[in-house]
């Protein structure tokens, strides 16, 4: 039977919630959470010996050495391939899993599964280094992951070759095979030409890569004059959240007047956000959004001043889409406002 | 479903035996209460939980269903439930969680 | 929302914890914070060693603001 080595995050550990994200890597024999589901999937042809949990900040803050320690746990398994996830659209999670799998592969020539939803960031930084099966944003797709996880897992387990990402269900790594198709090149350009000129539906056979970069401004001349202001993704709201800013997917942001506010307090501000743990925000919100220092930095002439208003939401599983809108509606009042730069934070 | 509600089921299930509990959902979409019914039935859907792998079979129904309703003195479930059984897609649920209870659930009377 | 207020045409700073993150949804100006739950802060600390903390990431915020970049920098120390 072939061996499998799983990784999840604290959550799925059923370690616990954020207030457990800082837990360091921990070594389980046998199956965890969705290694259960996973398990069943394999159908006795291969079985998961060791399950690793590591806290999803953790890994964040401490990538190095979290990996390290991972690879050390599972080097002595000698597993036939190395599953990770799914993560669904946790973006710490996502990250974790997509590293932890580059790691292994590259040191250990291991290969390697995980699971995203198409957003996830991890997504991004790892499709190249690892197969990522397509996810939903949630663990209501568990169900649907793991058959095509486990699937693509037992097939590189047992080196079978692997078929193209439509087939498959994983997300394109860019990388060209061979192949003889049923149909010449100019007949299939021509057919394609065709249903692109009726509007009708096609497939592309080279999907060109979308690069949305910005290149950057230049920068600010006399920071001393210069009217900056804040922005965060890190849920920072007067205490009571007045917009009611949802604490993920978050629909909105926030805008709040800090005209004579020179400290954020625990009894005037708190956090909306339910993607890390809000103890220390809570506490103290300056830790996020820097209020208390830029006033000084204002009353000592290092900054011009700092814009009357800062605007806040929550980056915790918000759609791509949805942060664009926020991002350009921001930008517009600020430059309406006469404001020079922006500092944003993000959690 | 969270995890401190799926142990409780859990705990209870243990202490009273699954032949004894019934669960009432009351969840205000098809879908989360679908998958509330699943969790204490099948097991956990999304494996994050205590009850992930653990098939309890319990009876599970939603609120708004007629073998429920019809239990209650019309009068209170009117005071309680008259006005959410108004929005909601009580189709939809009664649909959603009586699928999974008769896919499911261990108890069949 | 980085990558949109720089496209507007501000010179934007992204002060955040996990910089691979950040250098995928394309901020150009990026300085690495403490940790994901405080970012500008450290509850291990005193009051007033925090806030100093705190000091020393936004002036270096403000440093890379004024800091003429060609391409995606991060500003370490």
């Amino acid at each position: 039977m072939m061996k499998v080595v799983h990784y999840i995050n604290q959550f799925f550990g059923q370690i616990g919630g954020e207030e457990k994200a800082d837990i360091t890597p921990q070594l389980h024999e046998g199956v965890v959470g969705p290694g259960m589901a996973l398990k069943n999937a394999f159908k006795g042809e291969a079985d998961i010996v060791a399950t690793i949990i590591c806290g999803d900040s953790y890994f964040a803050e401490h990538q190095e050495e979290a990996t390290k320690t991972i690879l050390d746990m599972i080097k002595k398994y000698n597993p036939d391939v190395f599953v990770a996830g799914p993560a669904f659209n946790a973006g710490r999670y996502g990250t974790a899993c997509g590293a932890v799998c580059k790691a292994v592969k590259e040191a250990l020539n291991i290969p390697v599964v995980t699971g995203m939803y198409i957003e996830n960031p991890g997504v991004d930084l790892y499709k190249k280094d690892a197969y990522i099966v397509l996810t939903k944003n949630s663990a209501v797709g568990m169900r649907e992951a793991v058959p095509k996880m486990a699937k693509l897992a037992l097939k590189l387990a047992k080196g079978e070759p692997m078929g193209s990402p439509q087939e498959e269900g994983y997300i394109p790594r860019g990388i060209r095979k061979n192949y003889i198709a049923d149909e010449r090149g100019s007949k299939r350009a021509v057919d394609m030409l065709v249903k692109k000129v009726n509007g009708e539906k096609f497939e592309t056979e080279f999907e060109m890569p979308s690069f949305d970069r910005v290149a950057p401004n230049p920068p600010v001349k006399d920071i001393t004059k210069a009217k900056i202001a804040l922005v965060t993704s890190g849920g920072i709201v007067p205490k009571g959240n007045p917009d009611r800013i949802e604490s993920s997917s978050a629909s909105k942001f926030g805008k709040y007047d800090i005209d004579g506010v020179y400290d954020l307090t625990e009894a005037t501000y708190e956090t909306a956000h339910g993607g890390y743990d809000p103890t220390y925000a809570n506490a103290d919100a300056d830790r996020v959004l820097p209020v208390d220092v830029l006033r000084d930095l204002e009353k000592e002439g290092k900054i011009g001043s700092l814009h009357r208003y800062y605007y806040a939401t929550v980056g915790n599983g918000t759609a791509v889409a949805s942060a664009k809108k926020f991002g350009a509606a921001i930008a517009k009042e600020l430059i309406a406002d006469g404001v020079d730069a922006v500092i944003l934070t993000s959690t | 479903m969270d995890l401190e509600i799926q142990q409780r089921v859990k705990d209870i299930a243990e202490k009273f035996g699954p032949e004894n509990v019934v669960v009432i959902l009351g969840g205000s979409e098809a879908e989360s209460a679908g998958l509330s019914a699943e969790t204490v039935t099948a097991g956990d859907p999304t494996f994050a939980g205590p009850l992930a792998g653990v098939a309890l079979g319990l009876r599970v129904y939603h609120v708004v269903e007629d073998e429920v309703k019809n239990e209650f003195d019309p009068a209170v479930y009117d005071e309680q439930c008259g006005m959410m059984e108004m929005v909601l897609d009580v189709d939809a649920i009664k649909s959603e969680v009586g699928n999974i209870r008769k896919q499911y659930t261990k108890f069949n009377d | 929302m980085v990558k949109e207020i720089e496209r507007a045409g501000l010179p934007v700073v992204h002060m955040c914890t996990i910089v691979p993150i950040s250098k995928t949804v394309g901020a150009n100006r990026i300085v690495p914070t403490v940790a994901i739950p405080h970012p500008l802060g450290n509850p291990n600390l005193s009051k007033e060693d925090e806030k100093e903390l705190r000091r020393k990431l936004v002036l270096k915020a403000l440093k890379a603001l004024q800091t003429p970049i060609k391409d995606q920098t991060v500003f370490e120390d």
